[in-house]
């Protein structure tokens, strides 16, 4: 991360933008025990009050980075029924960083927080259907399979 | 537009920042060697 992610202008200008980045070595007591922390790299995103909302674990490149984040900054919102704020982080995701691993739980979550929003269950059967076309047998397809019987 | 990214070291001071300014905090555990 130090040698490749950190230092590309993209991931600085991301996160001294859009975060409050915290680092702490990986044996800082009681820290790394509260978070239940094994490996490095971990990364967790946490909000104001210090709940964890999302946690990666291992390398990723620059774009894999802000995306990963951009995920982590809307389950944040939509932990805290800001589904509005969610739709558009999870949208960002889907124009800006659409050929990143992210993809795929961003278009689950974005129809689930669309659900939220507006009580309406087709978003959750539009996101079956463009997970099943676009990411066959993948994880999120599997997770969205229920999604299939709505309307 | 900063050349690197100016971590915070302390959880409470970036919790406290956190609420300030309506971010979420990136809290990185790294490998210190």
């Amino acid at each position: 991360m130090d040698a490749v992610t950190y230092p590309d202008p993209a991931v600085i200008d991301f996160i001294s933008e859009a975060l409050i980045p915290l680092r702490v070595p990986s044996d800082d007591k009681p820290l790394s025990e509260d978070f239940n922390v094994k490996w490095t790299p971990t990364l967790i995103t946490l909000g104001p009050d210090g709940k964890e909302h999302h946690r990666t674990v291992g390398f990723l490149e620059p774009k894999e980075l802000i995306a990963r984040l951009l995920l982590g900054e809307g389950k944040y919102f939509f932990d805290s029924d800001k589904f509005p704020e969610a739709l558009k982080t999870f949208e960002k995701i889907l124009t800006d960083y659409k050929n990143t691993d992210a993809v795929p739980e961003a278009i689950y979550l974005r129809g689930v927080s669309q659900y939220k929003n507006t009580g309406d269950a087709l978003p959750l059967k539009a996101a079956y259907e463009i997970l099943s076309k676009d990411f066959p047998g993948g994880e999120w397809t599997k997770r969205a399979y229920p999604y299939r019987l709505i309307g | 537009m900063t050349n690197a990214i100016q971590w915070e070291t302390a959880i409470n001071h970036a919790l406290d920042m956190a609420k300030k300014e309506g971010k979420s905090v990136l809290l990185d555990f790294f490998n210190p060697g």
